[in-house]
């Protein structure tokens, strides 16, 4: 098993999928970190040297990831919501917020605008 | 008289059960509800116990599905290795007697072109540790490795070992058709070096190392990549290809940049063998490379397949999110200097790059360079570069500079008479080989480029 940021990763895992894992970290910046420790496309957990696998979670405790970026989304959502606008209620109803009709096809509102948008936070050691 | 119940009633008797419409009369209800009660059909679902459906009978039954043993799941690999087996050896061929084997003197002797020779188990052995043989070429049809020696593998080999055996440094492209016999004759090169007991180093496939498949370290204090893993890989083969030649050579140079002691009494083949670790893969190459070099060594043949796929810009990224060009991968430029006359071969040495055309990247500079070497060496005017076409790349007219340009065509009708005898004997052609049917084959694949002969003739009985 192998640990980056005290989450437990199977060693058969790629190195891009693991990466993509944490909440707020996409295809682009995976891209470029892996890049930046000369990590292939391709390349597996089983064959990251333990040495980079240190610096990775050096790299990402410095990030805005995961459970930081969740909470930011949903302080966002949270200050719409206590300010009591128009925006804010539209998030708690779990309606379209910029001005869509809602006759039909609203199905990623309804996914999207919640005040707990993203998910609860991930369980250490998860 | 009229009935106690309405016509409708009568009509449809389960109706009353759940609307009775009149309870003025109590003599008619008894008669109808016993008539019509579904005790009747009770009983019988309790005496037949069969099946419970109305429609039993009527049904189209299938037989249930039987569950198969899905059996134990297929390995990480698994389906990778299958793909990538190379068959050189098929039982159910038949034995064709009367051929001779290959040396190092059948390749170029101009009397053995146009005659299919074996290959000697021990050069086979080579040639698999080198992978030479492609997955894609159909050795597994017959009973054992043969090939033709064409009249352009006799000009090329012959032409090569004459100038390495005066030290000079040939430097070849290998190009043509698709599927005339380009990676054939990269082979009966290798074949020649190995005869000919050169130190024989080949990069089978030069996609492997360009399109990010493998990783990939930044070498310290330069601008350029390794492929460690490869490159470990590669020794390996170099070790187990050249362990006769190389184990009689010592190490002449001090290397003290090496993680471990090189004495002065240490074999080369110790040094190529040295080394497990991927840290190291470079140096150490690098180390044996320089050892190579000294004056006094066997002559160097160095091979490539697949050369376009190493003039363009790779999947690797660096540090700063910019491509890599593949000729600042170490090995690749290795080979590129070596190609393009930048490195000095103090004993000689044969660099071929094979190019590719049923896989290959279109590249103008790569185009344009061949184009202007090939001018240059039958002494015609040199093509100039278009002057709209801003995206030439000079590091492949660098690496290309000078190169003499080997152009392989169809094979001659006498040489695919010898081939189809040969597949006729082994069985795999089942027609008379007279010159009427190798007319036909020769012209079907235009003008006898050997991959089409083969689909015209043999892929009935390919599996």
């Amino acid at each position: 098993m192998v640990f980056i940021m005290s989450v437990n990763f199977h060693p058969r895992k790629l190195v891009k999928k693991t990466l993509e894992t944490f909440y707020g970290l996409g295809a682009q910046t995976s891209a470029r970190i892996m890049a930046k420790y000369s990590i292939h496309p391709l390349a597996r957990l089983e064959t990251v040297p333990p040495k980079t696998i240190t610096s990775l979670t050096a790299e990402l405790s410095t990030m805005t990831i995961d459970n930081d970026a969740r909470r930011l989304v949903q302080d966002n959502i949270q200050r719409l919501r206590d300010m009591g606008t128009y925006r804010g209620r539209r998030h708690a109803m779990g309606l379209p917020v910029r001005g869509q009709k809602t006759r039909n096809q609203i199905v990623t509102a309804r996914k999207l605008n919640i005040l707990e948008r993203g998910g609860g936070d991930r369980p250490m050691g998860s | 008289m009229a009935a106690p119940n309405c016509w409708r009633c009568l009509a449809r008797p389960s109706q009353r059960l759940l609307a009775p419409t009149s309870t003025s009369s109590s003599l008619a209800v008894p008669v109808t509800t016993a008539t019509f009660s579904t005790s009747a059909r009770l009983a019988k679902k309790e005496g037949g116990g069969l099946s419970s459906h109305v429609r039993t009978g009527k049904k189209l039954v299938l037989g249930r599905k039987k569950k198969q043993d899905p059996g134990k799941p297929v390995l990480p690999g698994e389906r990778k290795a299958f793909r990538k087996r190379i068959q050189l050896s098929n039982d159910n061929a038949l034995e064709v007697p009367g051929l001779a084997q290959v040396t190092a003197a059948t390749l170029v002797d101009p009397a053995a072109a146009g005659k299919i020779v074996g290959l000697p188990d021990a050069l086979i052995d080579q040639l698999r540790t080198v992978e030479a043989f492609k997955p894609t070429q159909n050795w597994g049809l017959f009973r054992s490795p043969h090939m033709l020696v064409r009249q352009e593998t006799v000009d090329l080999i012959k032409d090569m070992t004459d100038k390495v055996q005066k030290k000079q440094t040939v430097r070849t492209v290998i190009t043509g058709e698709r599927g005339s016999g380009k990676s054939i004759l990269g082979l009966q090169v290798l074949s020649a070096g190995l005869l000919n007991k050169w130190v024989v180093i080949n990069i089978p496939e030069a996609q492997e190392l360009s399109t990010a498949h493998t990783d990939y370290s930044p070498i310290p204090k330069s601008e350029m990549f390794s492929h460690p893993t490869y490159i470990l890989k590669l020794m390996q083969a170099i070790y187990s290809a050249n362990k006769d030649i190389l184990s009689k050579l010592q190490v002449g140079l001090e290397h003290i940049h090496l993680p471990f002691s090189v004495p002065r009494s240490m074999s080369l083949a110790a040094l190529a063998n040295a080394t497990k670790e991927p840290d190291f893969a470079w140096p150490t190459f690098h180390a044996l490379w320089q050892e190579l070099l000294l004056p006094g060594r066997p002559p160097i043949m160095f091979n490539l397949d697949g050369l376009s796929h190493m003039m363009r810009v790779s999947d690797y990224r660096n540090p700063a999110f910019e491509l890599i060009h593949c000729h600042d991968l170490a090995l690749l430029r290795l080979f590129a200097d070596a190609l393009g006359g930048k490195t000095q071969f103090p004993n000689g040495a044969a660099i071929t790059g094979v190019m590719t055309k049923g896989n290959c990247p279109k590249l103008p500079s790569v185009d344009m360079a061949l184009e202007q070497a090939a001018a240059a060496q039958a002494g015609t005017e040199i093509p100039a570069r278009d002057p709209f076409y801003r995206k030439y790349d000079d590091r492949v007219f660098d690496a290309l500079k000078g190169v003499s340009v080997f152009n392989v065509k169809g094979v001659s009708k006498p040489e695919a008479r010898a081939l189809m005898e040969y597949w006729a004997a082994s069985g795999v052609l089942r027609m008379r080989v007279d010159e009427k049917n190798v007319s036909e084959k020769w012209t079907l694949a235009g003008s006898g480029v050997l991959g089409e002969m083969e689909r015209a003739s043999l892929y009935v009985v390919r599996l």
